[in-house]
């Protein structure tokens, strides 16, 4: 498998089966996945402005793991132009003192037989703040859809805010589609779970909070990526949790 | 001298509503004790209350851990101190796997002890041990926390925890439910591993069957409205299957 470090200002067509990791910059990324090809995508946005545009072919299979930190306003924009193309864009963002994310994404399925699924997960902290818009666009005519959007968010402080938008449009009438988004704070069940094992209060807050991120990374195919993105996010969390 | 378990005249409320009602248990070291009673007797309050869950306020009455007063103490400090609880519905958390949640109760219990955090090499042998002795897969134990796990398969992994974490007092609550007739063989059998001079049991249940032939208890109390009403050996079990709990409740 190739394995690209840095896609930055990357404009090109990628064919068969690669892997990308990318620190992101402010210069937006645009990707063509030829027929029959399989990328694996990988993001940090850190304090970024930055739109990437993905366009799938026939066949293709696109999966995209965000990790959003600090000031970042992102954009993820998917074309499914190719029959039977499948992606999947899932997100985590950790938001704390100053911070704010932004994200859009918004999935075209213009071909029959596409699939999309999206898990967005998120903890905010202090007077982090987090909006998500999630778009799924289904034209007339195209059959055989499925689409999914998952968001979950967590609330670690009172002052700590987030926001989130699905916005379905749908013109198919051969479309599975599943949405939606819960914002909370910790399970307390979970959290006395894991006292009557003996670990204490704020160890299990953040174990907990750090679980209930790690299910978006556990998708991450490599091993080290796993541990980079783990100590990032645990950097973020610091003692706020 | 007070029995290591030493449970007096308790009154608690689950919200508004009276729960336990002057109920009280003594347990020594090494006994093997059951209650059972009728639904919403408080069983899973009495529990509940050992354990700590705030849900449960503590109107009166005292209990008594090991010669210390365990109200004060929080639910981490009591179970660090050697009590747990066999939940009845085991709780679902994704995202950690079984194994790297026993690393965090292991080493947080060893800590409390003043013992050093287990190395890799001897945390892997601990878990491996256990396991085998449970019929538990290494693939049970990548699965996060009781995620598509089976009513049985979480009950095993319950008796699991136990095992690893070697509390002194073990309280098994429902530990029958939701299992099949070879899964309850084997979390018995855990049972009777486990069982020492120094450890004791509190199960709660409702299958006498079970109980009287695999585990072969101490005591038996039996729980009605909030109250133990009466106290004898396992005979009491085939009492109480002949003729049910409402003998009891016309007492009260």
């Amino acid at each position: 498998m190739e394995q690209v470090k840095s896609l930055n200002n990357f404009i090109s067509e990628v064919k068969g089966k690669s892997e990308f990791y990318e620190n992101v910059v402010d210069t937006d990324t645009n990707i063509k996945v030829s027929d029959d090809s399989q990328v694996f995508h990988y993001r940090i946005c850190k304090n970024v402005k930055n739109t990437l545009k993905v366009s799938l072919g026939k066949n293709s299979v696109y999966q995209l793991i965000t990790l959003v930190l600090g000031d970042a306003e992102i954009g993820v924009d998917i074309d499914m132009k190719g029959e039977n193309s499948s992606c999947k864009s899932d997100v985590v963002y950790v938001e704390g003192k100053n911070g704010k994310a932004t994200i859009s994404t918004f999935l075209q399925h213009n071909a029959k037989r596409t699939k999309s699924s999206q898990l967005i997960k998120g903890v905010a902290f202090e007077d982090g703040k987090a909006d998500f818009l999630g778009r799924i666009y289904v034209p007339y005519n195209k059959k055989e859809i499925e689409a999914s959007q998952q968001h979950r968010a967590l609330l670690l402080s009172k002052n700590a805010l987030v926001k989130a938008v699905p916005m379905l449009e749908i013109y198919s009438d051969d479309v599975k589609c599943a949405h939606g988004s819960a914002i909370g704070s910790l399970d307390q069940e979970q959290l006395y779970y894991m006292k009557t094992r003996g670990v204490d209060a704020l160890e299990a807050h953040k174990i907990l909070t750090y679980a209930f991120l790690n299910e978006v990374c556990e998708g991450i195919l490599s091993d080290d990526l796993k541990n980079t993105w783990e100590i990032l996010i645990q950097e973020c969390l610091g003692q706020n949790v | 001298m007070s029995a290591f378990l030493e449970i007096k005249d308790l009154y608690v409320n689950a919200g508004e509503k009276e729960i336990l009602k002057g109920l009280s248990l003594s347990i020594n070291r090494g006994e093997i004790h059951v209650v059972v009673g009728p639904n919403g007797a408080g069983k899973s309050t009495l529990s509940n209350v050992l354990c700590g869950n705030e849900l449960y306020k503590v109107i009166s009455g005292n209990i008594d851990f090991n010669g210390e007063n365990l109200l004060p103490i929080s639910v981490e400090d009591r179970a660090r101190r050697g009590i747990f609880l066999s939940f009845q519905s085991p709780v679902e958390i994704s995202g950690i796997s079984m194994s790297t949640f026993m690393k965090y109760a292991l080493n947080s219990h060893r800590k409390f002890k003043g013992l050093e955090p287990l190395d890799a090499i001897s945390f892997a042998k601990h878990l491996k041990i256990r396991a085998k002795a449970l019929g538990i897969s290494d693939e049970m134990l990548k699965r996060p926390v009781n995620v598509n796990c089976s009513g049985g398969e979480k009950k095993r992994l319950e008796i699991f925890q136990m095992a690893v974490l070697e509390p002194e007092l073990c309280i098994l609550d429902e530990m029958d439910s939701g299992m099949d007739v070879d899964a309850v063989k084997i979390a018995s059998n855990g049972v009777n591993i486990m069982k020492d001079s120094k450890r004791s049991f509190l199960i709660i249940s409702h299958n006498n069957d079970f109980l009287y032939e695999q585990i072969k208890p101490d005591y038996v109390h039996v729980l009605v409205n909030g109250k133990i009403v009466k106290t004898g050996s396992k005979d009491l079990l085939l009492d109480i299957k002949k003729s049910g709990f409402s003998q009891f409740q016309k007492e009260i």
